[in-house]
This record gives structure tokens, sequence and C-alpha cells, in this order.
């Protein structure tokens, strides 16, 4: 396995008490598998995926438990410095959200691709200006070439995910975190940028966690998914049985909370109330306060069950 | 009938230093009582500035709104008063529409000072009466906005807005801060309020499932002028423009099954600065002509306009 997490739990040491953001989860990605981390916001899916890279807020943020094996090798006990070396975008790299925060603004983008692979040796002189072009040109940046010199500014939201993209795959890593990578970006630069995640895969094999809100686009690039609620997987599976059998109350919630293009127009069904605090939460299942079918039970933290191959939910109506 | 709002040939271009942007040009449209009016397009083709110009933020190059048949321009001090007590907006983010140094009572009842001499207690009644409409309790009129969530805070601006009974509401992207599960809340509180109190909206949009869920009407806006425009569920069933059938193809359902159409990876949006002559779409449109590339087309049809050459059947065959 690629990349194996078990029990993984990160907390947040915040004024108010301590903030439980990641709490016990486990799964695994395989090479060349996209795994969608579905959640709200405040469910735990981006520190999970900071968690992996160990790029926690400085001083408040810590992984208390668990392990994070990548190809059998455990990166919870390896060294700062050792992490930084051969790991960090190096074996895993990230995509963020917004491409103009994750860009610096004064610094050309040929500089800012070519950094990985300076900080790693990879190239340097002039094979490090080709590589850097090559990249660009993977990720399908018009002209390359020319525009190394060119600042962030001066290019496009779309063409700046682009760059953010290049400078992930420019060690080749074995793992790509993707957080919301096209959230900021309208629908036709979207399904470009999903295109281009699809592309990196097929040409380098590496296996993506794609962190996202939104429904349409985990169905459009995952092949399993987590569902991910108050700092926990309540639900992981196959994509199509998520989709077509979702069993966790809470995900059939979402399902079903969602408008869908072309379909007939009926009232939207919303979830009553919101997700309840992780600095101190509830004991039992954390979506019980909001679920529609809660019994006496669901006072006590839910089994997880398995429903068929891959497909498991943490539920006592499953029991 | 009147229309609530038409708009006729609206324009608004800004002069920088770096030339004239041309954010709206010519924009017609009717907005009949209790309906729901979507712009949809990309960021950036102006939806927000025609917004604007509605809610008097911004004053138009040229052309005219009406309100119930009378030109904004021209009316006098009196009638401008009447004017704004009727138009009210809600924005997309209750993190930042909300003045977090007021409390919430304070917040609600500042327009309504703006308009009306008010005791103290005719104040707090009227202030109880939109929380309760919101679906919020009444002591929430004491707490600062801090302290409440996302989807609270948004119902906080949404009761601010209906506090002086408004005729239009101007709703500019109400729910894309919020997350997936408190987005229906939202979506169905502005439904039940619209038939409750007869209003009509204006709803700015990129969400399209949205917008075929819960608008009436859709105007589709391309580099500042509409490229098709017409009862939703003829334009959602039928699309008649290239680019409004691109935008379609493009949104990622949440079906794994759905196998997201690569003719709506094409190109980014033009510069409104130097839009390009003849149809603004041309540069990506899979169909461009001759004539495209010189002559602008012109808004044809009813109720059901497309601006573009191709006869509605001729594209239909081509896709």
């Amino acid at each position: 396995m690629l990349l194996s997490v078990r029990d993984l739990q990160t907390h947040l040491h915040l004024k108010r008490g301590v903030l439980r953001a990641v709490d016990g989860i486990s799964f695994d990605v395989a090479e060349g598998e996209t795994l969608g981390l579905v959640g709200e916001s405040g469910s735990g899916k981006t520190l999970t995926g900071l968690s992996l890279l160990r790029l926690l807020p400085k001083g408040s943020g810590r992984i208390v438990g668990g392990s994070i094996k990548l190809d059998g090798q455990e990166l919870t006990t390896l060294s700062e410095s050792a992490l930084a070396r051969d790991i960090r975008g190096r074996k895993i790299a990230m995509i963020m959200q917004d491409p103009m925060t994750s860009l610096n603004p004064v610094f050309s983008i040929g500089d800012q691709v070519g950094s990985p692979l300076r900080n790693h040796d990879i190239a340097r002189g002039a094979a490090l200006r080709s590589a850097v072009v090559d990249v660009l040109q993977r990720v399908r940046l018009p002209s390359p070439a020319d525009r190394l010199g060119d600042y962030p500014h001066q290019f496009s939201g779309g063409q700046r995910q682009r760059i953010v993209a290049a400078m992930a795959i420019g060690c080749t890593p074995r793992l790509l975190v993707a957080d919301e990578p096209t959230t900021a970006l309208d629908v036709t630069i979207q399904v470009q940028i999903i295109n281009l995640l699809r592309t990196i895969q097929a040409d380098t094999g590496a296996g993506i966690i794609l962190i996202t809100h939104d429904l349409g686009v985990a169905a459009s690039l995952c092949r399993r998914i987590a569902v991910m609620y108050a700092g926990q997987i309540i639900e992981t599976g196959p994509v199509r049985a998520i989709y077509r059998t979702p069993s966790h109350p809470y995900t059939k919630a979402l399902l079903a909370a969602i408008p869908r293009l072309g379909a007939k127009r009926t009232r939207l069904v919303a979830i009553a109330g919101q997700p309840p605090s992780l600095i101190d939460p509830p004991s039992g299942c954390r979506f019980a306060a909001r679920c529609t079918q809660r019994m006496d039970k669901c006072a006590e933290a839910p089994p997880t069950v398995t429903l068929s191959d891959g497909h498991s939910a943490a539920c006592w109506k499953l029991v | 009938m009147t229309a609530m709002l038409e708009l006729a040939d609206l324009t608004k271009h800004y002069r920088t230093k770096h030339g004239v942007v041309r954010a709206v040009e010519s924009v017609s449209l009717r907005v009949e009582p209790r309906t729901t009016m979507a712009l949809v397009g990309e960021s950036g083709c102006g939806k927000t500035t025609i917004a604007k110009m509605i809610l008097q933020l911004e004053q138009p190059t040229s052309g005219a709104i009406r309100f119930e048949g009378q030109d904004i321009a021209t009316m006098d001090r009196a009638a401008l008063r009447a004017y704004r007590r009727q138009v009210m907006a809600v924005f997309q983010d209750p993190y930042s529409s909300l003045n977090p140094r007021l409390r919430v009572g304070t917040i609600i009842a500042e327009p309504v000072l703006a308009h009306e001499r008010k005791s103290r207690a005719e104040l707090a009644k009227i202030v109880a009466e939109v929380l309760d409409v919101v679906g919020m309790p009444a002591n929430a009129a004491r707490l600062y906005p801090h302290e409440f969530s996302g989807g609270q805070r948004q119902r906080i601006a949404i009761a601010r807005a209906l506090a002086l009974r408004p005729r239009l509401m101007v709703l500019d992207e109400p729910v894309s801060a919020l997350d997936v599960s408190i987005r229906a809340q939202i979506l169905n509180l502005l439904a039940d309020i619209q038939t409750e109190f007869g209003l009509t909206y204006l709803i700015i949009s990129h969400d399209l499932a949205l917008v075929e869920h819960f608008s009436s009407d859709v105007a589709v806006v391309y580099l500042g002028s509409l490229s098709e425009a017409g009862p939703t569920e003829q334009v959602f069933a039928t699309p008649q423009h290239p680019y409004t059938q691109a935008l379609l193809a493009a949104v990622p359902l949440p079906d794994p099954d759905h196998v997201l159409s690569e003719a709506a990876a094409m190109g980014e949006i033009a510069s409104a600065m130097n839009p390009p002559p003849g149809c603004r779409f041309h540069p990506r449109c899979p169909h461009a002509m001759d004539i495209c590339r010189t002559t602008p087309p012109v808004l044809t049809g009813a109720p059901h306009a497309a601006a573009c050459y191709l006869p509605p059947h001729a594209l239909r065959d081509a896709c």
C-alpha cells in the first residue's frame, strides 16, 4: 500500500481548549488511486492532509496518536529534518485551494516552480531551467519558456492553479494531496483542472488525495470516497457504493441536500442544526443531534459496520 | 403589466490608466413581480456590476434601470428614498457583511432607523418579528455576529434585508460561502419568505444546479453581454447559445457515471478591457463562423432568447 493511515489523531491546542480536529481516522491510498476526503468545513479533512506533511499550525497543532506509513515508512516518528529532506515536496506534495495565496507575488513563476527541484537537489543551472519548462509544459501552460520571468499576477486564475500543480509535480511525488483544487475557479476552468489531475495521475502513477466539499467534483475524479464528519470518517467505500447506496444517515442527507442539474424541482431536504464543537465533542455518534433516525443507542459511539467489499459505515442502524 | 424591474441597454464602462474596461455592455432584462431572475456567468463577467447599479452603488455609463416603470435616474429625492427601502441586498459572505462591533439587534434595526422614526419598543418588536421569520430566537438580538455560525449569520443578513419589508431583493451568491448541509436550509428559507412576503428576487450565482433549482428565469452573462436569457426550464432543457451549453456541460454531477464533456474544456474568458470583436464568445466557440468574428449577434427570440448566429437546430445537431 502506498499510504496507510491508522487511527490518526491530530489536536489543536487553543486558548479555549483542546480541539480534536482529527479524531482517530484510518484509510489507505493505493498507487495510482484517487481517494476523495469529503466533508464540510471543520470536519477535519484539511488537517488530515496537513498532518501527512506535518504542516500543522505552529505551536497549536500536534499529531497525538496513530500512524502514517508511506511505502511502509513510518512518518509520525520521523525527525523534522528528515521529513523536510525526503518526504515533504519530494514524496508527498500538496496543491492548495487558492492559487493566489499559495504563490509568492514577488518571485517569478520560474523561480517558484524551480524551488522544489533546487531544494531537493534534483536539477541545477541549465538543467533546472529545462526541467521547469518541461513541467510547465506538462501542466499545459501556454508557451512556458517565454513566461518563466513573469509573476503570478500576470496569469489568470486557471493558469495560476496550473503553476501550483507544476510546483507540486516537479519532483514526481508518490502522493499528491489536492486541497479543494478547483473551488476558487469557474466551472469551465474547473473541468480543465480536473482533466489535468487525471492526466498527471495517468503519467506519473501518483496516488491522489482529493480534499473537497463538492460532491460533484469528488464523483468525477475519485475511485474511493471517505466521508468525514466532526473529525471522524463516518462512511467509506468505492465511489459507486457511496453515491448509489449511501448508508450513513449523514451521507444520505448530504446527497439529498444538494440541488442536482436536470433533476425534478423539489424542496431541498435540509439538514437541521450544525456540527458539534470538537473541543468537547459528544461521546456517542457525533451526527446524532442532527440525525432524523436517532435512537437511544446513539449516545454510545457507533461501531464501524462492513456493508460490502470496501464499503463501511459507522452507524447503529446498520448493526 | 409593468415589470418590477427593467434594465434597458444598461452599460457600465470603467476608465482605468490602462484603458476602458467594458464591464457591462447594453444589457436589457425584465424581472416580473414575484419571480426569481438569476444572473449566471463566470467571475469577471459583470454580473455583480449589474447588481451594484441596481443598488445604486455604481452609476451606469448609459442605459436605464426602471423600477415599476419609473427610471431611477430621474427620480426625485423622495422617490429615491422610497426606492431604496424597497430594494434590499443579501451578500455572499456573512462574515464581512455584518459589522462585528454591533449587536445583532442593532444591525437589523439600522436600515429601519435610516428610513423611519421608531421608538425603542417598536424597533425591538420589528427585530423580534424578523428574527422569528428567519428562524432565529429573539434573544439573538442581544448577541454579536461572532457568536453565530455562518448559516446563522446569513439568516441575520436576511433578517436585516427583510426588516423594511422590501419588494425586491438582490441576492449576490447568498449561499456560496456556506457549507453544503447549511445551504439547503438557507435556500428553503429564501423560498419560504418569497412566498410569504411576495418578494421579487434577482439572484447572482455561478452554481448552475442551484440556479436551475431556485430561479424562474435566467440570464447568462458573458463578458458583460447577455448571451442567452429566458425561462429557466427552457434555457436548461434546450440551451441555444454555445456558451450556455459549455457551462452546463462543465458542471460535475454527483454521479460517478457522469462523464464530463471534454468540449467544455476550452480556453479562458477574454479581457473586458479588449473584448474580442464580433461575438465576444467567438474565440472559445467551437462553432464560430466568419460573421461571428466581425459583427456582434443580437439577442433574439421570446421568451427564450439567444445571441447567436447559429440556428438552434443546427447547434443541436452539431453537439
